[in-house]
């Protein structure tokens, strides 16, 4: 069932909701004016662990990739120290795809705000950072004026409707990030704030128990904090009637994934931009019913569902629920990012492949050897295969290093190889003819591991 | 990309008598910045941006004065300044046109968009007009997929630029 009201959209026009044209910065005073910061007043009327249960109660999960369960994540700290605790928002959207968070810095950050002031209360943290993206010029000067309204009706700053926390009044900055998508993994973003450079640190320990300046920290996503003050608004039970829940007879143990979401779409589409929908929504709604099509009428032929780092969906996954159960049923690596990228009849799949290497190639920050190696050996060898000088054994190469690195098969610190590889070994395995089509058909005597599948 | 080993062996800095870190922005940075975090590292980002913003780069001498005002060793200032992309240890063109090369603005023409760029500009990406006015360069995604392609012209992001409609960019600047 499509969503009937926008939640996160509700101030900024969107369709079919509204006209995208008519988008304009929502300010302190018209925020409050249209029902905002009342999640907030709830919430400060609560005990700070009534907030956490009721954000698990409503299992919320992430919305920045990983889709780890909110709740839960506030759960994990120690109990308070006296000491600093401290808060870092995502807002590093770097994932190519991704434009979500962007949407709303742009036209709704007191939304954000309302879920950074009731996550520091429900967990008692004194410091937030917003770690944007450096390229977000525009976006950090928002969210400054925002903050600074916020701190005028005394959200934050001396005298806050918070109080006092660890015997500070909580204070929340804008934190510029300069150009590495490597900084939006939560620890390279942590030691990045820390003015280091931004390579990922070996967990544990895990960030709630020593993250930044080595004291328990929790680090959110931009939409995922969006969604706590509608959340503490209209409660669990409004939250679990939207989006998709958990089939009969499963137990609830399984995460679902309930809730709205904001879903980007671009590439070959008629309509591109940011839509808020139940999760769940069919890939091929988004594309018929809110991006109004695909370009000049061409046909479907494969989808990045989350950012390019979750795979890739062929042809016959046209109708594939974009929710967090993606990864199991289509063989990606999961919801991501929602950044949904459309490819029609015309793409080029080695191409696109050979981009998405380059991208991981540039990335990597080259801690691990694996990844720094891998992901650059990757994109040369997409180069030659699209240059037409590729054979079999190109191939296989590229199978079996993209079976080997990565966090999962646990030779990398972080995910980004995991990301490349998805990306890669889903593009080579749903397109193999178009790949074996564009190699020359030789063989050499070498046997790849990845064809007698010794590294699986 | 960042991992890339710079080889500075045997490099001599250029110096001149008046800093880089002015007393009036210094006397900024401690009232507005510095008491945002419990150490003065992490204050690191922050001011390479200040500075760079009045500079429009980072010589090695201004390094060193960062490294003095925050505590630290010019070494540590340069590893963290050259492993991030925006920030620049040699001179770059007043307007810096960092065209997006990632998937939806490849999807969309970016390849045609940056042949054009370049061929009216006279450099390659990854080069300075003579006259050190432009800096071409290619960029990761500057998260604009929805208005693909797009660039970025210093802090101005340009949406929907094409291969026909691209000299837009560059009428607006001086």
């Amino acid at each position: 069932m499509p969503l009937a009201q926008p939640v996160l959209c509700k101030r900024i026009p969107t369709y079919p909701w509204g006209d995208p044209k008519d988008r304009q910065y929502v300010g302190y005073d018209q925020f409050t004016a249209t029902g905002g910061y009342v999640g907030l007043t709830k919430a400060l009327a609560m005990a700070p662990k009534a907030v956490i249960d009721l954000v698990k109660e409503a299992e919320l999960r992430g919305r920045g990739g990983a889709g780890f369960p909110a709740g839960l994540k506030w759960s994990f700290l120690p109990p308070e120290d006296g000491q600093r605790r401290y808060l870092a928002v995502n807002a590093d959207e770097s994932e190519p795809g991704t434009f979500k968070d962007r949407l709303l810095i742009d036209f709704d950050p007191h939304l954000l705000l309302e879920g950074i002031a009731i996550a520091m209360h429900a967990c008692r943290l004194d410091t937030a950072y917003i770690y944007i993206r450096g390229e977000y010029h525009a976006q950090a000067k928002t969210l400054q004026r925002a903050i600074d309204e916020a701190y005028a009706h005394k959200i934050f700053g001396e005298g806050s409707r918070l109080g006092q926390i660890n015997a500070l009044w909580p204070n929340c900055y804008v934190h510029r990030g300069a150009g590495a998508y490597i900084c939006g993994e939560e620890t390279g973003l942590l030691e990045s704030l820390e003015g280091k450079r931004g390579w990922p640190r070996i967990k544990p320990p895990f960030p709630a128990v020593a993250g930044a300046f080595a004291r328990p920290t929790i680090i959110n996503n931009v939409e995922t904090l969006a969604m706590v003050g509608p959340l503490l608004d209209q409660g669990p039970t409004w939250f679990k009637s939207l989006g998709k829940g958990r089939p009969d007879g499963v137990p609830a143990s399984v995460p679902a994934s309930f809730g709205p979401k904001l879903y980007g779409i671009s590439g070959h589409v008629n309509r591109p931009g940011v839509y808020e929908e139940n999760l769940g929504i069919k890939l091929s709604t988004l594309i018929e019913d809110h991006a109004a099509g695909m370009l000049k009428g061409k046909k479907f032929k494969a989808a990045i569902p989350g950012g390019i780092s979750m795979g890739v969906l062929g042809p016959d996954e046209y109708h594939a629920e974009l929710d967090f159960d993606i990864g199991r049923k289509h063989n990606c690596l999961g919801l991501g990012t929602a950044g949904v990228i459309v490819m029609d009849q015309d793409t080029d799949m080695v191409a696109v492949a050979r981009n998405i290497a380059r991208f991981f190639a540039h990335e990597s920050c080259g801690q691990c050897t694996p990844c720094r190696e891998g992901t650059g050996w990757m994109y040369k060898v997409l180069t030659r295969v699209e240059a037409g000088g590729g054979t079999l054994d190109d191939l296989d190469l590229l199978l079996e290093v993209s079976a080997s690195m990565g966090a999962m098969p646990g030779t990398t610190i972080c995910g980004l190889a995991d990301g490349a590889n998805w990306a890669v070994r889903t593009i080579v395995n749903k397109f193999w003819p178009e790949f074996e089509a564009r190699v020359a058909q030789t063989r050499s005597n070498r046997v790849s591991l990845a064809v007698v599948g010794a590294t699986h | 990309m960042a991992w890339i080993a710079k080889n500075s062996a045997g490099a001599t800095i250029e110096r001149r008598s008046e800093p880089y870190l002015t007393p009036v922005l210094k006397a900024k940075l401690e009232a507005d910045v510095l008491p945002r975090y419990p150490t003065k590292r992490a204050a690191l980002l922050p001011v390479l941006h200040a500075v760079q913003h009045e500079h429009h780069w980072l010589p090695a001498q201004a390094l060193e004065e960062i490294a003095a005002f925050l505590d630290l060793a010019p070494s540590q200032v340069l590893d963290t300044a050259s492993f991030y992309e925006e920030f620049w240890l040699n001179p770059k063109g007043k307007y810096l046109i960092m065209v997006c090369q990632s998937l939806s603005c490849e999807l969309m023409g970016q390849t045609g968009l940056l042949g054009k760029i370049s061929r009216k500009l006279g450099i390659a990406p990854g080069q300075t007009t003579p006259d050190g006015k432009y800096t071409l360069m290619t960029a990761e995604c500057l998260g604009s997929c929805g208005s693909a392609p797009c660039a970025l012209v210093n802090e101005v992001l340009h949406e929907n630029i094409h291969a026909d409609n691209f000299e837009r960019i560059l009428d607006t600047l001086e």
